[in-house]
């Protein structure tokens, strides 16, 4: 039998590609380490780390993005339960609905959500609680695509029907069923959702803008608009961040195996 | 007083009813197979009985007590289903105790529990392992000590063995039914493996198309089948369209070859056919037992038995011959005399 001779044409497109990608990432980064003349240093990213409204932007999105994740996970994993065990007909309808986030521009959705909640009789904007009520709403809504889809890969590798009659069968109600058989099941499933959406909100930048909030990513546009060398270090702190919530992903995917998640 | 009754129940489902008229009585430590094909509404019932799901009409009552619209887990009814349904984050130590668990027990008591149970199916050496490290065979095994440890009033198998190779089968059989005489505890067993429910059970409850055909012990069920779909559905039968010659003694003709009716009711002039059952059919000729000829028209060979196929009058008959080593098997179309006594053969009207 003849040995598999190399594919030289798969390796040019695969450097290509990278090159694509890399290389402007090795840019960012070269840009960022030469704040000072003919020195390599980290003066940009001490700048950076100096700002006390990086750190404000910083705390403000990741709070925000873990309230987001809670509310996403009380709202999605028992409404998509329930449309596993009782309405599993309505699955396409929530497919469309779970889309639309990503079929609406941002900007559209802002616009639509000032309008609505920023004039009596709610005027949820007039305070920075309220406010911050409506732009977790709004986080909820974007990361929705993410969020649904994960649940519902997890739950669909259960045989959700079948454990929910057997934990029954054994005593407990509807909640000790979520809390002790379906949730931790579906561990690996909320863990990269709640990654993804983690991302998603540490990014946006159009909801925080214009709802006025101290968020990370406006602090980086109002930087990139008046500063040379420290949005090439932001950029690359936050290059950091997601391939860190990518990293973390990885590693509880490996904590469950198909086998373990689906008892088959 | 009867443990498990089951009154009136009917079911439906939109415009389709599943099960209908159904009733039954069942005392305590019986165990009871609901046998039928699929889709004849045997788990359906099950379900109602477990409480998954509620019936159009009737009552279900455990020890006097109306269960009817009690939710599933406040039955205090064990079940084991066919795919195991064993929680996949739990090791089998906590799938057994979980039942416990829910319930506030304390440690101390889950973990002697567990432990009782886990000797009870002898697989003490597989607490901490995850149900994915178990074989089908064991998994089943570990869900019947989970449905057992909360010891439930009643016991429910759905099709339990189903995905089990033959083997395992046999023996898991076994095992349920000598756990289940050890606790005397009340069970339903819904198969479509007529050898299962026949090997198992009690009482037999065979149903057809949501509805009860006949309920009756393995023994009634084999030998006296109340209906056609009885007969036929529970091991193989020979039915032939004979016509009454005297409605008093039995008499009846196949053609041209007469025979009498060991059992027969009142016979009211509608068709009827002579059942007899394979085995009970011998080679050769035999002057005070029915006697008929015909012609060969298949040897099948099936190991212990042989099956040989006649055509007698234009009617398909097969007898069971046991493979001995004096057998000397007929050949095609060879013409071959048979016989069998007359109290193994009985009138049944024909079903429209």
């Amino acid at each position: 039998m003849k040995a598999q001779s190399i594919n030289w044409w798969a390796i040019f497109w695969i450097v290509l590609a990278a090159l694509y990608f890399l290389l402007p990432m090795y840019g960012t980064l070269d840009f960022s380490l030469r704040m000072e003349r003919d020195t390599i240093s980290l003066k940009a990213y001490a700048i950076v780390f100096a700002d006390p409204r990086f750190w404000q932007g910083f705390r403000y999105s990741t709070l925000m993005a873990l309230i987001t994740i809670v509310v996403s996970i009380i709202l999605f994993v028992p409404t998509v339960y329930w449309m596993y065990l009782k309405v599993p007909q309505a699955r396409p309808i929530m497919e469309i609905i779970t889309i639309l986030p990503f079929v609406i521009p941002t900007i559209v959705y802002v616009f639509g959500l000032i309008r609505t909640f920023s004039r009596p009789p709610l005027q949820l904007t007039l305070q920075a609680f309220t406010t911050d009520m409506l732009i977790v709403a709004g986080y909820v809504v974007i990361s929705m695509p993410f969020m649904f889809r994960a649940i519902d890969v997890g739950m669909r590798a259960l045989d959700v029907r079948t454990l929910t009659e057997a934990a029954q069968s054994l005593g407990s109600n509807w909640f000790q069923v979520l809390v002790y058989v379906i949730v931790p099941n579906l561990r690996v499933a909320i863990l990269s959702g709640a990654l993804i959406s983690f991302a998603t909100v540490m990014g946006e930048l159009i909801l925080a803008s214009f709802l006025v909030r101290p968020a990370l990513a406006p602090y980086m546009a109002l930087l990139g608009l008046t500063k040379a060398y420290e949005p090439a270090a932001l950029a690359i702190i936050s290059y950091a961040l997601t391939w860190f919530s990518l990293g973390l992903l990885q590693l509880v995917s490996q904590g469950g195996t198909t086998r373990q998640l689906t008892g088959r | 007083m009867s443990h498990l009754e089951l009154t009136h129940i009917r079911k439906a489902f939109g415009a389709a009813v599943v099960v209908e008229a159904f009733n039954l009585a069942v005392t305590q430590g019986e165990f009871i197979s609901f046998l039928g094909p699929s889709g004849c509404g045997k788990t359906t019932t099950l379900r109602m009985i477990a409480g998954f799901e509620l019936p159009t009409a009737g009552t279900i009552t455990i020890d006097g007590k109306d269960l009817t619209n009690t939710p599933p887990n406040k039955r205090n009814v064990g079940m084991v289903f066919q795919s195991y349904a064993l929680f996949p984050n739990m090791t089998v130590a906590h799938n057994v105790g979980y039942g416990l668990k829910i319930t506030n027990k304390s440690k101390a008591d889950i973990m002697q529990r567990v432990h009782e149970m886990l000797a009870l199916i002898q697989m003490e050496e597989f607490a901490q392992r995850y149900p994915f490290q178990l074989s089908g065979g064991q998994q089943q095994r570990v869900a019947l000590a989970r449905a057992l440890a909360i010891r439930p009033q009643l016991l429910l198998l759905d099709e339990p063995l189903s995905a089990l190779d033959a083997k395992i089968r046999l023996e898991l059989r076994q095992e349920i039914r000598r756990i289940q005489r050890q606790l005397g505890l009340t069970t339903i067993y819904v198969t479509h493996d007529q050898e299962e429910a026949l090997s198992l059970s009690d009482r037999i409850v065979v149903m057809s198309k949501g509805k009860i055909e006949q309920v009756g012990t393995p023994t009634e069920i084999y030998n006296a089948p109340a209906t056609e779909f009885v007969a036929r559905f529970v091991g193989h039968i020979n039915l032939l369209p004979v016509t009454v010659l005297n409605p008093d003694d039995g008499l009846v003709s196949l053609g041209r070859q007469t025979l009498r009716a060991g059992r027969f009711g009142k016979l009211n002039g509608r068709p009827v056919q002579l059942a007899v059952r394979p085995e009970e059919i011998n080679l050769g000729a035999k002057p005070s037992a029915n006697t008929l000829s015909g012609e060969v028209e298949s040897v099948t060979y099936l190991g212990s038995i042989v099956r040989i196929g006649l055509r007698i009058e234009q009617h398909p008959l097969s007898l069971d011959v046991f493979n001995e080593h004096t057998l000397k098997l007929p050949c095609i179309s060879e013409t071959l005399a048979i016989h069998f006594p007359v109290d193994a053969c009985w009138l049944m009207e024909k079903s429209d």
